[in-house]
C-alpha cells in the first residue's frame, strides 16, 4: 500500500494547480517517501522485487466523471500487457520481456531493467469497471474509467425542518 | 532497489533551454557484439517523429520531445512520475562505422545500431599447414 500522502485531505484535495511551487514541493517530499518505501520492500510485492526489476511509474488523475490513469512502459509489448479492472481498483500486469538474440554481449551499460511486474491502484470512489478504456501508444498506457454516477448518488440528501 | 532505479534522473543541464519542460535522462543499455555496439534508451513517450540522433564529431547526442501531458479539470491523485523531454549524450570511438548507424523506435524505446568499422571488426586467419 502506497504511503498516499503526507498531508491532510482537505489540502490534497485542492491540487489542481500542480504547477504551483508548494503542491511540486510537496510532490517531491511524496515520491521521496514512497519511494524509500519501495526501496526497502516493505510493501508485499516488493518480496517478489528483485534489484533491477521492473517497477512501471504511474499517475492517476481524476476529475468528477472519470479517472485517468497513465503507466510508463517503455519496450513492452502490448500483448504483455494485462489490465484487469474491479469496482474499487486497477490492476496492471505484464513483463517487460528482454531481448534475447546474441548471445555474447558484453555490456557497457545496464541501466534499463527488465521482468515481470503488477502493480494495483485502489482508487477512492466506485467506477464502472464495464466501462473502461485503454490504450497503449508510444510506451505509455492510458486508461481511462468512469466513476459509477449511480453510486454517488446513493446517499439522499434529508431535508431540515424548522420547528 | 534504490529510488534512482525507479525514477527517472532530471538532466540538470548547463546549456539553457528553450522549451519550460524538465529535461530527464533516459535510461540506456550498451552492449557489445562481435559486430557492433547496441544502445538502447527507455524513453516512454515519443515515437519516430520526436526523437533525434544527431552525430557530431564523435558527439552521439539523442533526444526525445515529449508533449505536455497536462489534462486540463483533472485533479492529481498521485503522481510517480514526471512528464519531459529526454537528452544524453555519448562520446563514440573512431571505431565506429559512422555511416551505417541504424536508429529504431518502438513502444517508447529508441535502439541504436552503431556497427564497428571493418578495420576493428575481430579477424580469425586461416592457418595453413605448411
Amino acid at each position: 500500500m502506497k504511503v498516499k500522502s503526507l498531508l491532510p485531505d482537505v489540502v490534497r484535495k485542492t491540487t489542481t494547480d500542480i504547477d504551483h511551487p508548494f503542491y511540486s514541493l510537496q510532490r517531491e517530499m511524496n515520491n521521496l517517501f514512497d519511494n524509500f518505501f519501495r526501496g526497502f520492500s516493505v510493501a508485499p510485492r516488493g518480496f517478489a522485487a528483485g534489484i533491477g526489476e521492473f517497477t512501471p511509474s504511474i499517475d492517476v488523475k481524476e476529475n468528477d466523471k472519470e479517472y485517468l490513469i497513465k503507466a510508463e512502459l517503455p519496450g513492452v509489448e502490448e500483448k504483455d500487457i494485462d489490465v484487469t479492472v474491479t469496482s474499487d481498483s486497477v490492476t496492471i500486469k505484464g513483463e517487460k520481456k528482454e531481448e534475447k538474440e546474441d548471445k555474447d554481449k558484453n555490456y557497457y551499460y545496464m541501466e534499463r531493467s527488465y521482468g515481470s511486474f503488477s502493480r494495483v491502484i485502489p482508487l477512492d470512489a466506485e467506477i464502472e469497471s464495464g466501462k473502461a478504456e485503454a490504450r497503449f501508444k508510444n510506451g505509455i498506457l492510458d486508461i481511462k474509467i468512469p466513476k459509477n454516477q449511480k453510486a454517488k448518488e446513493k446517499g439522499t440528501k434529508v431535508s431540515i425542518k424548522t420547528s | 532497489m534504490s529510488d534512482k532505479d525507479l525514477q527517472k534522473s532530471e538532466n540538470t543541464a548547463v546549456t539553457e533551454k528553450i522549451r519550460n519542460v524538465k529535461t530527464f535522462i533516459p535510461r540506456v543499455d550498451i552492449y557489445e557484439t562481435g559486430e557492433a555496439l547496441f544502445l538502447i534508451a527507455d524513453m516512454p513517450g515519443i515515437d519516430e517523429k520526436t526523437v533525434d540522433v544527431e552525430l557530431e564529431k564523435n558527439i552521439l547526442k539523442i533526444s526525445g520531445r515529449v508533449e505536455n501531458g497536462k489534462v486540463k479539470d483533472y485533479s492529481l491523485v498521485f503522481s510517480e512520475y514526471e512528464v519531459g523531454d529526454y537528452e544524453r549524450t555519448f562520446t563514440l570511438s573512431d571505431e565506429i562505422d559512422r555511416e551505417k548507424i541504424k536508429a529504431t523506435v518502438k513502444q517508447g524505446v529508441l535502439r541504436l545500431e552503431l556497427p564497428k568499422a571493418e578495420k576493428v571488426k575481430p579477424k580469425k586467419i586461416a592457418i595453413n599447414a605448411a
